[in-house]
């Protein structure tokens, strides 16, 4: 969608202005990697410590009932590298990530980057979609309310999304559970109540992509209803003050389609503000749905990263924390360089 | 008889398995994959999970206590067809004696225990520095050494013991595990059907992880699960309406209690720490409180009914350990009797109608700590509050994180506090948490009591059983009448089984107790479908021994064909209706 605007906005630039747009453009994108590896190495130094002040010992809190001598807690800590003292610990962690390792998770005693790889596409698969889906259907509910503002249509829309978006996500999503999962009345229960994936699943990749179709339906319906509100308002507010602009009379004016307006001239126009946002939403997909994640029982990274807090298990939470981290900073990082090219003022 | 489908018992979990490896885990749910997988040299009874035969047979102490020696069934064999010996025993218990990972989670069992030996085949010896009175029950499941002994000391504590390569784990239990991964959200077993105590009536157990609750019951409900654990009181009432399903609050070795600061001290410097209230310091005062709790109200209000008023550490599970307080002495709710106690202790009336110290200063307000994740905890508190305030004395209750609290409590700046503890069949573990050892580790109430210890430690030692239930019955009586914890319930575990599929679930403890996450995997033996009960070998109190059958299920592959046909038919028709629109739109406008 990006690339339509910025092709559209290029043409409009001209030819002779792109020679000269180059080498700012060059060092405005140099500018923005460091900018991007600073905000990263910042929070990762944040995360270190702000984990550590977390209340809680992982040894006390797995150990409750079952390390039952202070020998046990010792051995556990040294084990684990708790016992060591704490410059020294994140100096480890900083070597450590740097060179690829993400450490022992405390409590599934396996590495982290085997439990993150694992929690990644349940993860995308469901927000993901949800985020791809409400922005689709967000955009066009919020393009039509703006066009249309006042009517029937708008008061319905805004109201629905409006109601959807405050509604409490687990109380949607067990709505959802019970109505279409167990089935109510002559409804049959159509979908499963939760899991990713049949325990036996089909043979055959077809078949088997199916089946998690079928078991991500209704945590992907449940999550993109409760998304909608967010394009469609955004969506709905930009594309009203585009409304009043001269360019739209002279669209008319040229004797333009009322549809061909405003997909071609006022939508297009509108986007940009909706783009930032998808951007961001993208970039926080990696940090998971932690209430649709636990109602569905979908083991993702919201869930690995909330139940992680517990404990406290620092390494899982380091290295959740991170990749999110990296996948927001990297979302902004591009939506940055979009907006450098779509707009050279911000290029300074 | 070989059924054309194979069957598949299927178990909703609401605690995920943390670990597959019996050196690592620590959850609930992952001791119950461990009995699927693994043999255990004791087992432990329905009755009271007293010691029984398990891949020993036979089992002898030497006078001095010092040695035991224990005779091994020739008959377990490992899944890849290596036979089990009491080689793989000495194994696995060296592994834990040597330290690392292993005695971090097993160590406490082994304690005083030097080496194990296996002189041939079928015998076990353990050497001992000091009698150990715990063996021989020990929770430890034994690994197969021809394939542990290729994971290194270094490399155990992220070892996943999890099927590698299409290859089960290997394993003398009577399931072995197919499929999954601790943290995932399904883990397949498949039956062995050549388990040396007879082939389970199952061909396949399935646990399926809930991360909540409701969802889980709602699939017992669809049959998608055939059973369902660790579900509240409200929803076993729930589903004890429904055809086709049993549920039940089973009783669990386990008690919630109301804990004091009893007055905490730094364990090496006997210096007072922390800000505690001086009052509960003393037993009197503590004691006289234990009058002024209605557990029975509790268990109505705060546990829906689940559970059972409680008063001294070991619950009635544990028969042959418990000790009961004379009836004479026994906590009633007569907040009269509390107030007198507490005059005859000097804390009488003030003006204000506040009690004072026995020195006519005020005792102030008492801060009562609640687990902010149990909302039981805060109902408890909340009710004790409006007790303490009958009889004249202040309280307020604030809501901690566990975690913070565990804390608050290690810097003893606390006054009460609502916690629980999980009992193993033997006392020793329990009993410990109360010594003046334990100050600044697990104990919480920073008790400590010279006699008590005494106590302890002789029990612990004390190889002939009537005369260590003796000191395990004085501990008991001392810590009822000082008075550090305040009993108020043996907790109860909510599952519910589809018992139109399948029956002969016997309850551990027998009767009351849970049907599934019992010690040992006896269930998991005996379940079969509903309509092959008979009258479940015998076995009384199994759930649908008498054999009442129900229709069997539908399939849940025509469910998935329904569903996605649903989908497609909603994503065509939203494609139609848009395009319809625009159309439209198109059309009045031009």
């Amino acid at each position: 969608m990006s690339g339509l605007v910025s092709a559209d906005l290029a043409a409009h630039s001209g030819g002779g202005e792109v020679s000269a747009r180059r080498p700012g453009y060059a060092r405005f994108v140099l500018g923005r990697l460091l900018g991007a590896a600073g905000s990263l190495f910042f929070v990762l130094v944040v995360n270190f410590f702000l984990f550590r002040v977390l209340p809680g010992d992982p040894a006390r809190t797995l150990g409750r009932g079952r390390f039952r001598t202070e020998e046990q807690l010792e051995a556990f800590r040294e084990t684990y590298g708790l016992d060591q003292p704490l410059p020294q610990q994140f100096l480890t962690f900083l070597q450590n990530t740097f060179t690829g390792e993400l450490g022992v998770s405390l409590r599934y005693r396996v590495p982290v980057s085997d439990l993150i790889v694992d929690r990644l596409w349940p993860t995308l698969l469901l927000v993901g979609s949800s985020v791809v889906l409400a922005g689709l259907i967000g955009i066009y509910l919020g393009m039509v309310s703006a066009w249309r503002r006042g009517e029937r249509f708008d008061k319905i829309s805004t109201g629905v999304t409006l109601t959807l978006y405050s509604m409490p996500e687990w109380w949607l999503g067990l709505l959802l559970i019970a109505t279409f999962a167990v089935g109510a009345g002559p409804l049959p229960g159509l979908f499963p109540t939760g899991g990713l994936e049949s325990v036996n699943p089909p043979d055959g990749f077809v078949a088997q992509g199916l089946d998690v179709a079928w078991h991500l339906t209704l945590p992907v319906i449940t999550l993109t209803l409760v998304y909608l509100a967010d394009y469609a308002l955004i969506m709905r507010s930009s594309l009203l003050d585009e409304l009043g602009e001269d360019y739209l009379v002279t669209a008319r004016a040229k004797g333009l389609r009322d549809v061909v307006v405003r997909r071609r001239h006022a939508a297009r126009n509108a986007l940009l503000p909706t783009t930032t946002v998808v951007a961001l939403n993208i970039g926080f997909v990696v940090s998971g749905a932690i209430t649709i994640e636990t109602i569905f029982s979908i083991p993702g990274l919201g869930l690995l990263s909330s139940e992680a807090l517990t404990i406290p298990d620092y390494w899982v939470l380091q290295g959740t924390f991170l990749i999110a981290s990296a996948a927001v900073i990297a979302a902004n990082l591009v939506a940055n360089l979009v907006y450098g090219l779509l707009d050279p003022r911000v290029r300074t | 008889m070989a059924a054309e489908e194979p069957v598949t018992f299927t178990v909703g979990l609401t605690n995920e398995v943390d670990s597959f490896n019996p050196f690592n885990g620590i959850e609930a749910s992952s001791f119950e994959m461990w009995a699927l997988t693994y043999d255990y040299l004791i087992s432990y009874s329905m009755e009271d999970m007293s010691p029984e035969a398990g891949l020993a047979t036979e089992w002898d102490t030497s006078e001095d206590g010092l040695t035991w020696t224990f005779t091994l069934t020739d008959e377990a064999v490992w899944s890849d067809g290596e036979p089990l010996t009491a080689a793989d025993v000495a194994y696995t218990y060296n592994r834990i004696i040597d330290g690392g990972p292993e005695a971090a989670t097993w160590g406490s069992y082994l304690t005083s225990v030097e080496s194990a030996e296996a002189p041939d085949d079928t015998t076990l010896v353990l050497n001992l520095e000091k009698p150990n009175a715990v063996l021989p029950l020990l929770p430890i499941p034994i690994v197969p050494e021809h394939v542990w002994s290729g994971v290194s000391e270094d490399e155990v504590k992220s070892y996943a013991a999890e099927p590698e390569g299409g290859e089960p784990v290997v394993g003398s239990g009577p399931f072995r595990l197919v499929e999954g991964t601790a943290g995932g959200d399904t883990y397949r077993f498949e039956a062995n059907p050549e388990y040396w105590k007879g082939a389970p009536h199952v061909d396949e157990v399935v646990f399926r992880v809930f991360k909540s609750e409701d969802p889980a019951v709602q699939a017992l409900i669809k049959g998608e699960i055939d059973f369902v654990e660790g579900i509240n009181a409200l929803q076993v009432e729930s589903l004890q309406g429904q055809d086709g399903i049993t549920a039940i609050n089973g009783d669990s070795p386990s008690f919630d209690e109301i804990a004091f600061n009893t007055g905490a001290r730094d364990p090496k410097t006997e210096e007072p720490i922390g800000d505690g209230n001086p009052a509960l310091e003393d037993p009197a005062f503590r004691h006289a409180l234990g009058y002024a709790v209605d557990n029975e109200l509790l268990i109505e209000r705060a546990y829906q009914g689940a559970g059972r008023p409680a008063d001294v550490l070991i619950p009635p599970a544990y028969g042959g350990w418990r000790w009961e307080p004379p009836e004479e002495d026994a906590f009633t709710f007569d907040l009269e009797k509390a107030g007198q106690l507490l005059d005859e202790a000097g804390y009488t009336m003030g003006d204000d109608g506040l009690r004072t110290m026995p020195d006519g200063s005020p005792i102030g307000t008492l801060r009562l700590y609640a687990r902010s994740e149990s909302k039981t905890s805060i109902n408890v508190l909340n009710f004790f509050q409006e007790w303490l305030a009958e009889i004249g004395i202040e309280s307020e209750v604030t809501a901690y994180e566990s975690n913070k609290l565990t804390n608050i409590i290690l810097d003893g700046e606390f006054d009460v506090f609502e916690w629980g503890w999980y009992v193993e069949p033997d006392p020793d573990s329990i009993l410990s948490y109360m010594t003046c050892g334990q100050r600044g580790s697990w104990s919480d109430s920073w008790y400590c009591n010279e006699e008590y210890d005494e106590l302890y430690a002789a029990q612990n030692a004390e190889v002939d059983h009537d005369a260590r239930v003796e000191m395990v019955h004085r501990m008991q009586e001392i810590l009822f009448y000082d008075s550090p914890y305040l009993l108020t319930a043996y907790s109860a575990i909510g599952e519910a089984a589809r018992t139109d599929r399948f029956a002969c679930f016997q309850p551990q403890p027998d009767p009351g107790g849970v049907w599934l996450m019992q010690y040992g995997a006896h269930n998991y033996l005996e379940v079969r479908p509903a309509e092959e009960a008979g009258d479940c070998d015998g076995v009384e109190t199994a759930v649908g021994a008498s054999g009442d059958v129900g229709a069997p299920d539908e399939g849940v592959g025509t469910g998935a064909v329904v569903g996605i046909a649903v989908a497609a038919g909603l994503v065509l028709l939203g494609v139609g209706v848009w395009a319809v629109r625009r159309r439209s739109t198109a059309g009045e406008r031009e």
